[in-house]
C-alpha cells in the first residue's frame, strides 16, 4: 500500500516537474541562443560597415597598395578568418587570403544568392539576410557577412575609376569571423542550465518525497503498528502523535476496540451465568421437572 | 443463474473497456513519436526557398520564434494543470488526442518560421511530459477499477450455486 501511495503522489508531480523545466530550460538555451547570434552578427555588420570606410579614402586615391596591406591587416586579427573585396563582377580584387586573388566568385554561392536569385539582384538586405553561418573545409564554424560598397558621388566625379552615376553598388565586403567564442559561450550556458535543471529537479521531488514520507508514511506506517498490536490484544498501547488525522484515526480504532472488548467481556459473563444455571437445572431446559428430587 | 451469468459477462466487458482505455495512452505515445520522427527529418527543409515569391507575399511574414516559444509555455502550464486537476478528481476521459493535434500545430508554426531546428527538442519534451501524463492518468484509474472489477467477479463467482452432478 505504502508503494501504491508513494507511486500516486510522486510519479505524476515528478513528470510534471522534470517535464516542464526541461520544456523551459531548452527554450530558454533557444531564445538566449539567438540573441547570442544575432548580437555576433550585429557586432560583425558594424566591424564591416568600419572597414567599408576606412577603405575609402584608399579607394577614392586608387592606392591599391595600402588598401591590400590594410586587408591583410585586419585578416591578421585573432578572429577574423577572412576578409575580401570583390568587384561588381565577382572578381575578388583584395583579400587576406592571397590565392584567392583574381578568382571569380559565382553567383549561386552561400553570401551571393541572396541577391542575385531574381534577374534584377537586390541592393539591400535585411542585417540578419546579409549574415550565413557555415563550416570551413577544416571544420570550424564561421559567420560570414556581405556588406554592399555603395556608389556615391565622390566616387563617380572621381577621376581614377570608371563608374557610372547609375551604378548603386560598386563592389562587396565579405567578412568571415570564428564562431569559437560563442559556441565556448554557448556549452558555458549549456552546461549552467544542465546544473539548473538538476538542482530545480531534485529539490522539487526529493522535496515532495521528504514530506510525503514524513507527514503521511510515516505515521500511516505507525498506525498500522499500533493497529496490528490493538488485533493482538494490546489496548492500553497509545495512538501515533504528531498528525491530528492520523492521531484521531488512531484513537478511534481504540475506541473501537475497547468498546469491543467490553462487550465481549459481557457476552462472556451472560453465557458463564447461563452455563451455571443450566448445571443447577435451575435454566430453561430443566423447567418441566422442577419437582423436588426427593 | 441467468442473472449471474448475464452479471459476469457485463463485468468481463467492462474490464476489456477498461484495458482499452489504458492503452488509448500507448497509442497517443506512438502517434506522437511518429508525428516527431517525421518534424525531425524535415527540420532542415527550409518551406520559404521551396516556395515563389509571389506565395510567400500572399502568406505573409511567419510568427517569430519567440512568440511560438512563449505559446508554448503557457500551453504546457495550462495543459499540465488541467491534466492535475482531472486526476484529482479521477476522471477517466482520455484528452490525448486534442493534445496530439497542438503539438502537431506547434511543430508546423516552428517549421514555418523556420525554427523547428532549434526548438525541436523543446515541443518534443513537451509532448512526452503532456502525453505521459494523460497515459498515466487513465493507466491508474483502469488499474484501480479493474482491480474492483475482478473483486466483483470473484463475489459474483461465490455466489453462484454448485453444479448438479
Amino acid at each position: 500500500m505504502r508503494k501504491s501511495l508513494t507511486a500516486k503522489a510522486i510519479v505524476p508531480v515528478a513528470l510534471t516537474v522534470t517535464g516542464f523545466a526541461t520544456v523551459c530550460s531548452l527554450l530558454l538555451f533557444s531564445y538566449t541562443k539567438n540573441h547570442l547570434i544575432k548580437d555576433e552578427i550585429m557586432r560583425e555588420l558594424c566591424m564591416a560597415s568600419t572597414v567599408v570606410k576606412a577603405t575609402r579614402h584608399a579607394m577614392l586615391q586608387d592606392d591599391r597598395e595600402t588598401l591590400h596591406y590594410m586587408i591583410k591587416n585586419i585578416g591578421e586579427n585573432k578572429g577574423v578568418e577572412r576578409i575580401r573585396i570583390f568587384n561588381k563582377k565577382g572578381l575578388i580584387m583584395f583579400s587576406s587570403h592571397q590565392e584567392e586573388i583574381s578568382n571569380i566568385i559565382d553567383k549561386s554561392a552561400p553570401g551571393c544568392v541572396e541577391c542575385h536569385a531574381q534577374e534584377d539582384p537586390l541592393t539591400a538586405l535585411g542585417p540578419m539576410d546579409q549574415a550565413r553561418r557555415f563550416k570551413d573545409l577544416s571544420g570550424k564554424h564561421l559567420i560570414a557577412v556581405t556588406t554592399p560598397i555603395y556608389n556615391e558621388p565622390s566616387c563617380f566625379t572621381a577621376a581614377c575609376h570608371a563608374h557610372t552615376e547609375d551604378q548603386q553598388v560598386l563592389g562587396i565586403l565579405d567578412i568571415a569571423v570564428s564562431e569559437e567564442h560563442l559556441q565556448g559561450a554557448l556549452k558555458t550556458l549549456f552546461r549552467q542550465l544542465i546544473g539548473f535543471w538538476v538542482m530545480v529537479v531534485i529539490l522539487s521531488v526529493g522535496g515532495l518525497a521528504v514530506l510525503l514520507q514524513r507527514n503521511v508514511l510515516l505515521p500511516i506506517k505507525q498506525l498500522i503498528g499500533f493497529n496490528f498490536a490493538i488485533s493482538q490484544g494490546n489496548l492500553e498501547q497509545s495512538p501515533p502523535e504528531g498528525v491530528d488525522e492520523v492521531e484521531l484515526l488512531g484513537r478511534s480504532f481504540q475506541n473501537m476496540a475497547l468498546k469491543l472488548h467490553q462487550k465481549s467481556k459481557e457476552v462472556e459473563e451472560l453465557r458463564n451465568k447461563l452455563d451455571e444455571l443450566e448445571k443447577h437445572g435451575t435454566g430453561p431446559k430443566d423447567s418441566d421437572s422442577s419437582a423436588n428430587p426427593d | 443463474m441467468n442473472d449471474l451469468d448475464r452479471r459476469r459477462e457485463m463485468i468481463l466487458e467492462k474490464i476489456s473497456d477498461l484495458h482499452a482505455l489504458s492503452r488509448k495512452g500507448l497509442w497517443g505515445l506512438a502517434l506522437f513519436v511518429a508525428i516527431s520522427t517525421l518534424a525531425a527529418y524535415f527540420r532542415n527543409f527550409n518551406l520559404m526557398a521551396a516556395v515563389s515569391p509571389e506565395v510567400r507575399d500572399f502568406l505573409g511574414k511567419p510568427p517569430s520564434s519567440e512568440m511560438i516559444s512563449i505559446a508554448l509555455v503557457v500551453y504546457s502550464f495550462s495543459a499540465l494543470i488541467l491534466i492535475l486537476a482531472r486526476m484529482s478528481a479521477d476522471k477517466e476521459n482520455y484528452r490525448g488526442w486534442a493534445h496530439l493535434g497542438y503539438l502537431s500545430g506547434f511543430y508546423l508554426f516552428y517549421f514555418v518560421s523556420h525554427a523547428l531546428q532549434e526548438n525541436f527538442w523543446a515541443v518534443f519534451a513537451a509532448g512526452l511530459t503532456i502525453l505521459g501524463l494523460e497515459y498515466y492518468n487513465v493507466w491508474s484509474y483502469s488499474v484501480d477499477a479493474i482491480k474492483k472489477e475482478k473483486q466483483l467477479l470473484s463475489q459474483v463467482g461465490k455466489k453462484s450455486p454448485p453444479s448438479i452432478s
